[in-house]
């Protein structure tokens, strides 16, 4: 099984097939994991886990650093609520700058992405 | 700029509410996690220990989270300085000296930038100061540069001038006059003469009054005064009434029309009074007023003129006029900046004594990086656990300047603080006359500029041990326990980073010794000349006697026979004269010519001083006659044949064979422009007075009977049998029994002249001593340091040359010529660099070139024999290493 690794903080065991992430990578999907609604960090990286098919195995020393730094620029809030399951937690929950940041954020992504695709794409 | 914003109020808040939250939160994470794999079915116990594992490092993430509030840089450098706040603390007698030897460095430097700043660079208070310039002339012939010139050639040449807007002229030097009358006691004040336009040359406004008018400055117009503000507050009270209001100068009803603003000083500080008609000096008579050279031009140049076509026009004007006027044809016009003409003198000595302080400087650098290393090698273990436990190299060096930039700072405030004691010391410094010295304060600007020296010199200081010393190499350092040889390895040319130092040191600390020594000796040879008489229990003072009240001849040798006979009376007076200028400051020239040697036209004959003085002259002064008789009362008489005496020096000009060949006594001189008489008898030869100065050599010189010359203002010399200072009062008291409205002034004993005239050496030779003290010592310290570690460090080595029989004189041997070796390598680049460097110094040096062979050897000699005693120290410590002990 081969993961794609966030982090240099990461435990993975091949150290050899390290990526170099974009910038700010983990804080646009911290952003998208909050669209359905508020989460608190556990729930996050299960989010991200579950989405990206098991291939972003995010790590909480990369996830909690970024967290505070949404946090600084605005984009989240934070509060201690009640979970389902009757524990308290600290839940993230999007602000309009944060929603907003989103969109900008996922369109750069998209043409990123394109971009790569069409340069990387096999000669016909 | 919204994280900033949010960063710093977290900060301000403290940052604990973000960190007990985050742990709370982390908490709260791991329990879900523990929740979910329990739920998965494992015990407590398992689930515990899995979601533990999962979850990573919870203080790393912590402080990780933690971090992204943090300026981590400035954080690092209170923590840096803290940290070395704390290691100072622990070595007081390091950061002590330390602190000292940047003190004395920054405190050196920053004065003397003080007085360059304010001297040199600022600058003058005028409208536009860099369009002023100054215009005299230069007589090659006669050797005077920079003198007056007549008021022809100044009225020939003004209209014709193109290049200034305005040109007036002012009175080369300024005039002891005496304010009387209200029934208040005379007082003497230093008047000024200028031309009615200068303070619209200088772009200056009376600050009450108004200032000349054109008409005021015409011969016979109205006389009118300006006074300073000091004179106004002091003797009128600062009254706005006083324009218009009669002051009696030199005993003329003068109306006062203006007050000048407090700290105005044109053309020289301290003037208390300024009339008009700038020729009108009181010691020339009227009918010489037009050809008596003491004006000098004051001009503003037009927008867009240079200096360069100023002085290019003022010199085809100067040849035009003499073309026309063969009398006055010689004197070249000179044209300089105002500001530059004002400094001319002390120019070069105050950038000498810069650059010495910045020597100064390098050597305590040097110095305190010597320190540093020494304790940069004790520490070299902790540098080599840090380094070990991953401190990166670039923080051990941020690390090391935090404590070099905590010791500059120390090092700059105890500098700051010596900085305004040595400017007091070097304004209060009277003999040496600094121009412009009123302006030298340390302020705002001199603050800055040693900011910043502080900030070079820690950076300078700090940066090469910092450098060395994070470089440690860590398995030996840790194996070692530390004793570490970081100083101690070669680095260049098989010297330690520390002998390095030193030789630095030596070389700077040579320098300065030489340049000292150079000076000392051109001391020792002034004052071994000394001035052609003895000049203890002298003392002099001046007497202006005022032409309104003393309008003839008769009247002047009245008062001044009278004079010397009262003073004689004062017990402890020895004998006392009157002459026209005190010895070492005469100003007085006078055309001569032999009668029976080839005729020449006036303006070709040659130029001596003039002296004119009373019979007792010789007799008080002690200086001696060579030929012929000294001048007596008889030769005063009326009716008595014209007689003048000359000095040996003036017989060789005439009689270049003299003392052989013709005897000049009996022969005739003609003087002035006297073509046809039978001239004056010389009835005697004196031995030479240096007239100008110590700095001056003597020149030719002629003497004539007051009753021939009778001098307006003239000095009052005399000796006595002891303190002369002490019998000012008496003297004072007998001038006033003559004339109760007669002032007195410039009371000083001839010693203090002496002195005065050697000023610039003796200040500088002060100041480049003291500098070349500190440089010394600094050097002995940093020799006597490295030689006591060497020592120290080869106690082995020592054991086992003592065990294989060496004995006390080899290990003695070994260890001192280490410390030559220093020495002398810092010696030879000390002595290229003084080669290179005192020729600077040539105008300030007499009697010994500025690379006497004598002096640099002296200089070196010494050095050496102060180094071999800062070697023998340790070195004796290291014979009585015991070899047994040495080697267990």
């Amino acid at each position: 099984m081969s993961h794609l690794n966030i982090d240099s903080m990461s435990t993975v065991d091949n150290p050899s097939e390290r990526l170099e992430f974009l910038q700010g990578t983990l804080e646009v999907l911290i952003l998208r994991s909050l669209r359905p609604g508020p989460n608190h960090a556990y729930g996050i990286s299960q989010f991200l886990k579950q989405q990206s098919d098991q291939e972003f195995i995010v790590d909480n020393g990369s996830l909690y650093p970024a967290l505070q730094r949404l946090l600084q620029r605005g984009w989240v809030t934070a509060g201690w609520k009640t979970s389902p399951n009757a524990r308290r937690a600290k839940y993230y929950r999007l602000t309009p700058p944060g929603r907003k940041q989103l969109v900008a954020a996922t369109s750069k992504w998209r043409r990123f992405v394109e971009a790569m695709a069409r340069v990387l794409a096999p000669e016909v | 700029m919204r994280e900033w914003w949010s960063k710093i109020r977290a900060m301000l808040l403290g940052r604990h509410g973000v960190s007990d939250d985050l742990a709370e939160e982390l908490d709260a994470h791991l329990e879900l996690e523990i929740q979910e794999c329990v739920a998965q079915g494992m015990s407590l116990e398992e689930a515990r220990e899995t979601a533990r594992r999962h979850f990573g490092n919870i203080t790393l993430i912590h402080e990780d989270a933690n971090q992204v509030w943090a300026f981590p840089s400035f954080e690092n450098c209170v923590k840096d300085l803290l940290y070395a706040c704390r290691m100072l603390r622990k070595n007081p007698g390091f950061a002590l000296a330390a602190i000292l030897t940047l003190g004395l460095g920054i405190g050196g430097n920053t004065a003397m930038f003080t007085v360059i700043r304010a001297v040199l660079l600022k600058p003058l208070e005028y409208r536009q100061p860099d369009r002023l310039v100054r215009v005299s002339v230069d007589v090659p012939r006669l050797n005077r540069h920079d003198v007056g010139f007549t008021l022809d050639r100044f009225e020939a040449i003004r209209p014709a001038a193109q290049s200034f807007a305005e040109l007036g002229a002012f009175f080369v030097a300024t005039e002891n006059m005496t304010l009387s009358g209200n029934g208040a006691q005379p007082q003497a004040l230093n008047g000024a003469r200028v031309s009615h336009d200068f303070l619209q040359i200088l772009g200056v406004e009376p600050i009450v009054g108004r200032g000349f008018l054109a008409e005021e400055d015409r011969r016979g117009g109205p006389a009118v005064a300006m006074i300073s503000a000091q004179l106004w507050r002091n003797r009128f009270n600062g009254d706005p009434q006083v324009i218009g209001k009669t002051a009696t100068l030199n005993a003329v009803p003068h109306i006062i029309i203006g007050v000048l603003p407090a700290g105005f000083q044109f053309p020289s500080p301290d003037v208390d009074v300024w009339v008009t008609r700038p020729v009108e000096f009181s010691a020339v008579p009227p009918q010489a007023w037009s050809i008596t050279p003491i004006l000098i031009g004051l001009g503003r140049l037009k927008p867009r003129v240079s200096l360069e076509q100023a002085r290019a026009e003022m010199e085809v004007l100067g040849r035009q006029y003499g073309s026309s006027h063969p009398a006055d044809a010689e004197p070249i016009m000179r044209t300089a900046l105002l500001s530059r003409q004002l400094v001319e003198k002390v120019r070069s000595m105050l950038w000498i004594l810069f650059g010495a302080v910045g020597l100064v400087l390098l050597a305590a650098c040097a110095n305190v990086a010597s320190l540093l290393l020494a304790r940069a090698t004790a520490r070299s273990s902790e540098f080599a656990v840090r380094s070990a436990l991953g401190a990166a190299r670039s923080r051990l060096i941020r690390q090391l300047l935090a404590e070099s930039l905590l010791l500059v700072l120390a090092g700059g405030i105890a500098g700051v603080l010596l900085a305004k004691w040595i400017v007091a010391a070097i304004v209060n410094f009277s003999a040496l006359n600094l121009p412009r010295a009123q302006e030298i304060h340390v302020d705002a600007a001199v603050l800055g500029f040693s900011a910043a020296l502080s900030i070079a010199t820690g950076v300078l200081f700090g940066l090469f041990p910092a450098l060395q010393a994070s470089r440690p190499n860590v398995a030996d350092m840790l194996r070692a326990h530390g004793e570490g040889r970081a100083s101690n390895r070669p680095v260049a040319l098989g010297f330690s980073a520390r002998g390095l130092l030193v030789v630095g040191q030596v070389a700077l600390s040579i320098m300065l010794l030489i340049g000292a020594a150079l000076l000392m000796r051109t001391l020792l040879h002034l004052y071994s000349l000394g001035p052609g008489f003895p000049a203890d229990h002298l003392l002099t003072m001046q007497i202006a006697l005022p032409p309104a009240r003393y309008d003839t001849g008769q009247k002047l040798l009245a008062f001044y026979e009278q004079l010397v006979q009262r003073v004689e009376t004062v017990p402890g007076v020895r004998g006392a004269t009157v002459s026209l200028s005190v010895p070492l400051s005469a100003k007085w020239a006078i055309a001569i010519q032999a009668v029976g040697q080839e005729q020449m036209p006036v303006h070709e004959r040659m130029q001596v001083q003039l002296q004119s003085v009373m019979p007792g002259y010789f007799r008080t002064l002690k200086i001696p006659l060579r030929r012929g008789r000294a001048f007596t009362e008889r030769d005063d008489a009326l009716n008595a044949p014209p007689v003048a005496m000359i000095n040996e020096n003036l017989a060789r000009r005439l009689w270049p064979a003299y003392p052989n060949g013709v005897d000049p006594v009996g022969r005739h001189l003609r003087i002035g422009a006297d073509q046809t008489s039978g001239g004056l008898e010389m009835v005697g030869i004196a031995g030479d007075v240096r007239e100008s100065g110590l700095v001056q050599d003597a020149a030719p010189e002629l003497y004539l009977p007051s009753s021939l010359y009778r001098p307006q203002r003239a000095a009052l010399i005399v000796r006595t049998d002891a303190d002369p200072e002490r019998f000012a009062g008496a003297i004072r008291n007998q001038v006033l029994s003559i004339d109760r409205d007669q002032p007195v002034t410039a009371v000083k004993t001839m010693e203090e002249l002496l002195e005065t005239s050697v000023g610039q050496q003796r200040i500088t030779l002060l100041l480049l001593g003291v500098f070349a003290g500190i440089a010394v010592l600094l050097a002995v310290v940093g020799l006597f340091g490295v030689i006591s570690y060497s020592v120290a460090q080869r106690t082995r080595e020592v054991g086992i040359r003592r065990a294989l029989g060496a004995q006390q004189s080899d290990i003695l041997r070994l260890i001192v010529g280490q410390g030559i070796v220093l020495t002398i390598a810092g010696v030879a680049i000390g002595m290229g660099g003084a080669f290179a460097f005192t020729r600077v110094m040539k105008g300030l040096l007499f009697g010994v070139t500025a690379t006497d062979p004598a002096t640099f050897a002296e200089a070196a000699g010494l050095f050496v024999l102060i180094a071999f005693a800062a070697s023998y120290l340790p070195a004796r410590r290291a014979t009585r290493i015991d070899p047994l002990a040495a080697l267990r």
